[in-house]
Parts: structure tokens; sequence; C-alpha cells
């Protein structure tokens, strides 16, 4: 065994040299490999977690949207539609204003109708009476019996001739 | 910090301060060399042979990288062998130190050399710096083969003290930067030592520059060779200088006197680990450089 020099020995050498690319081999398959890996998939796990998140975040934001959306247009939809019913509840009362209106009125003409009627129906009584008491009363006074029906014409002419009683 | 800890500190202080003062009386300062409480260092830079398999002698240095080398596979095995995306223990350690190295790899060979080129470099930071911290431990280099009562063989001993590993790993280092520089350019990776091409174009014109490039290829050729003998040496003498330092501090002052070396020398393994796979690194990025954007599409 040499002592003295700095001890080159060529198979030495070789060895440490085989036994330090055996190292490397067996480092890239027990370690290097797999923990590269397991790195790249953490990498790509946070990237997609990441991006998931953004999407998440991003479809929330676009439902908190549409449900503003809804709900505006809900809103609107519920305006809408009480301005309806209100304009359809005016109508309705406008048309039952008027076609009770109409009724009173109808009511009201044909009431006068009937008063008139009545009216007329009791002057005519009256002076029927009227008419046979004058009658009468000429009868006891000339004490004979007058042609009743030229009697009456002369009456019925004077009433006419009158006619405050008529109308 | 209590009365009863304060007590515990001066304690331990003492104990120091007695040990740095008994380790002066007993070192060879004190004594002189013949009396000293450790025997004067004997520095022998071949490894010793501790055995023989066949006519292949077995070193010590040889044994001890045997063990770096089976300490490593142990460790990642370990460390790799139930993957968790959420890491824990060994696994959180060495994925820490491989993520460290490979983002160094990157940020030197950049995304796409980094896979190819992140084996070599690791597995030789890995290998040099346990390699040199495992010579660090207390008994590690005390385990002796004896005959006859005498020392005859030191059982272990780093092998970076041993200049056939660090030669080794030198030629592998420059083995593989060519290879890529190769891989990466073809035959105009040569091109870069066989500077002829002023020199051919229309050729006694430029006879003056055609020489001085000839000149400069075969200087571009001689400091890649160099470069096997630099990170041979330079692995070779601060491992081997390392441990002459703590064998000399401690024959020098014994005991504690020793420790700030000792801490000098973790520091030091680390250094020379990075320092050669960084070197490495770096001449592998130079032989590929320029190929990036043309390997890309």
């Amino acid at each position: 065994m040499p002592e003295e020099g700095l001890g080159f020995h060529l198979p030495s050498l070789i060895a440490y040299g085989i036994n330090f690319l055996l190292l490397v081999g067996i480092l890239y398959v027990v370690g290097y490999k797999r923990i590269l890996k397991m790195l790249d998939e953490r990498q790509s796990r946070i990237r997609e977690s990441l991006e998931t998140a953004d999407r998440v975040r991003q479809e929330a934001a676009q439902q908190q949207q549409e449900l503003q959306r809804q709900l505006e247009a809900a809103r609107q939809e519920g305006q809408q539609m009480m301005a309806q019913a209100r304009e359809s509840a005016d109508r309705f009362r406008q048309e039952e204003q008027e076609r009770a209106g109409e009724a009173v009125a109808q009511m009201l003409t044909r009431a006068r109708a009937e008063i008139q009627q009545e009216r007329d129906a009791a002057v005519e009584e009256v002076r029927r009476h009227f008419a046979d008491l004058a009658i009468r009363a000429a009868e006891r006074v000339v004490e004979r019996s007058i042609d009743r029906d030229a009697h009456r014409q002369v009456i019925e002419r004077v009433l006419e001739e009158s006619g405050d009683l008529k109308r | 910090m209590s009365s009863r800890n304060k007590r515990l500190l001066l304690l331990v202080g003492l104990a120091l301060v007695a040990l740095v003062v008994v380790g002066f009386v007993e070192g060879a300062i004190f004594k002189g060399p013949e009396d000293a409480f450790l025997s004067e260092p004997h520095v022998a830079l071949p490894a010793e042979q501790i055995a023989s398999l066949g006519a292949f002698r077995v070193t010590n240095t040889l044994l001890s990288s045997w063990i770096t080398t089976v300490l490593l596979i142990v460790l990642f095995f370990l460390a790799t062998r139930r993957m968790s995306p959420v890491p824990r223990g060994l696994q959180n350690v060495v994925e820490l130190a491989v993520e460290a190295l490979y983002n160094f790899v990157i940020s030197v060979a950049g995304e796409h050399y980094a896979r190819r080129f992140f084996p070599l470099i690791a597995t030789l930071f890995f290998f040099v710096m346990v390699n040199a911290w495992l010579g660090l431990l207390p008994i590690y280099q005390s385990l002796a083969i004896f005959e006859n009562g005498h020392v005859k063989a030191h059982l272990l001993r780093p092998a970076g003290t041993d200049i056939n590993m660090t030669f080794a790993l030198a030629l592998i280092s420059f083995v593989f930067i060519e290879a890529w520089g190769f891989r990466a350019h073809g035959f105009a990776f040569l091109g870069e030592f066989i500077r002829v091409k002023v020199l051919f174009r229309d050729f006694p014109r430029n006879l003056f520059m055609g020489l001085i490039d000839v000149f400069v290829g075969i200087l571009e050729l001689l400091s890649h060779f160099v470069r096997i003998i630099s990170f041979g040496f330079r692995l070779f003498g601060n491992m081997t200088a390392g441990e002459i330092l703590l064998l000399v501090s401690a024959f020098l002052v014994a005991f504690v006197a020793t420790l700030p070396f000792y801490g000098l020398e973790l520091l030091v393994g680390f250094v020379q680990a990075l320092i050669f796979a960084g070197l490495t690194l770096v001449f592998a990025t130079v032989a590929v450089a320029g190929t990036e954007s043309e390997e890309h599409h």
C-alpha cells in the first residue's frame, strides 16, 4: 500500500465512479422521480384549486347577478300586475258606476212616466167626476134631463179651454 | 429564565471552561508534542486498505462512500415510500431539500434542461455533503482494525479525502457536461474547439486572426479538461484540509477547543457540495447554451 503521494489508484477510481452512477440511478428511481412528480402534482393541484375557486367565485357572482335580475323582473312584474289590477278595478268601478247611473236614470224615467200616468189618470178621473157632477148640478138646476152627451161635450170644451187641469 | 436554569447554565459554562483549561494543559501547546493527550497526527493522503475482494482492494474511504450511498438510498426510500400531497416528517425534509435544489437548477439552467440535469446535480450535492458530514460524527473515524494491539487501519474515513473519489466525480461531471453539450449542439459542439473557420475563409488574408482563433479553440479545449483537475483537487483539498485541521486542533488543544472547527467543517461540507454541484450545473448550462429556443418548437 503506497504511503507516499496522493494515492491514485485506477480500480478504486472506477469503483467510485460506478458506485456514484449507481447512486444517481437509484436515487432517480427511488427519490427524484417520485418527489418531482409529487411537486408537479401539487403544483397542478394548487393551480387547479385556484382556478376552481376563481370559477366558483365567478359563478357565484353570476348567480347573484342572475338572482338580482330575476328579483328585479319579479318586482317589475308585480308592479305591472298591481297597476293592471288597479286599472281594471278602476274600469270596473267606472262601469259599475255608469251602469248604476243608467239604472237609476231608467228607474227615474220610469217612475216619472208612472207618476205622469197616475197623474193623468187622476186628472182624468177628477175631470170625469167633475163633468158628471156639473151635469148633475145642471140637471138639478134646470130640473130636466138634458142631452147628456151634448152637455158633456160642452163641458169638455170648457175644460179644454181652461186647460189648467189637464197638465 | 428561572434561577434553576441560570444555575444549570452556569454549571455547564464552568464545565466547559474547565474542559478548555484541561484540554489546553493536556494539549501539545502546553505539554509538547511528545507528552500530549493525543498522539501526534500522522497525515497519510492515500486511503488505507481494510479488506480485499479478490484482487480489488477495499479502502476505508470506499467503505465510507458505500455507507453514504446506502444511507442516501434508505433516506430517499423512506421519504418517498408513502408519498402524500401534504408532506409530513421525513418526506417533508427530503422534499424541501429536493425542491430547493430543483429550484436552484431551474434558476440556472431554465425549465427545459432542469429535468435533464437535476438527477446528476442533486446526487453530486447530496453525496458530497452527506459524505463530508458523516466524517464529522464523533465515533466515525475512531473505529479501527487492530492487529497485535496496534492500529492496523482505520475502518472509516470520509471519501472526500480520497483523491480517487473526487476524481471519479470530476470525470463523471466532465463526461456528462460534454455529452449534454454534444447532444444539444451535435457536431457543431466540436466547433467550439476546432476553430478553423476564420483561417480558411479566403485563406492567406486572415492568417493572423485565423491563427488566434485556432489558439482560442485549443485554450477552450484545454479549459474543459482542466475542469477535471480543478474539480478533483478542490474537493479533495478542502475535505483533506478539514480533516487535518480537526486533527491538529485536537492535538494542540484537546477536547472542546475543536468544536468551532467542527462547526466550520459542517459549513465547508455544505459549501463544497454546493460548489461541486453548482459548477457542474453552470458548465452544463454553458455547454447547452443557445439551443433551448431551437429545441422548444
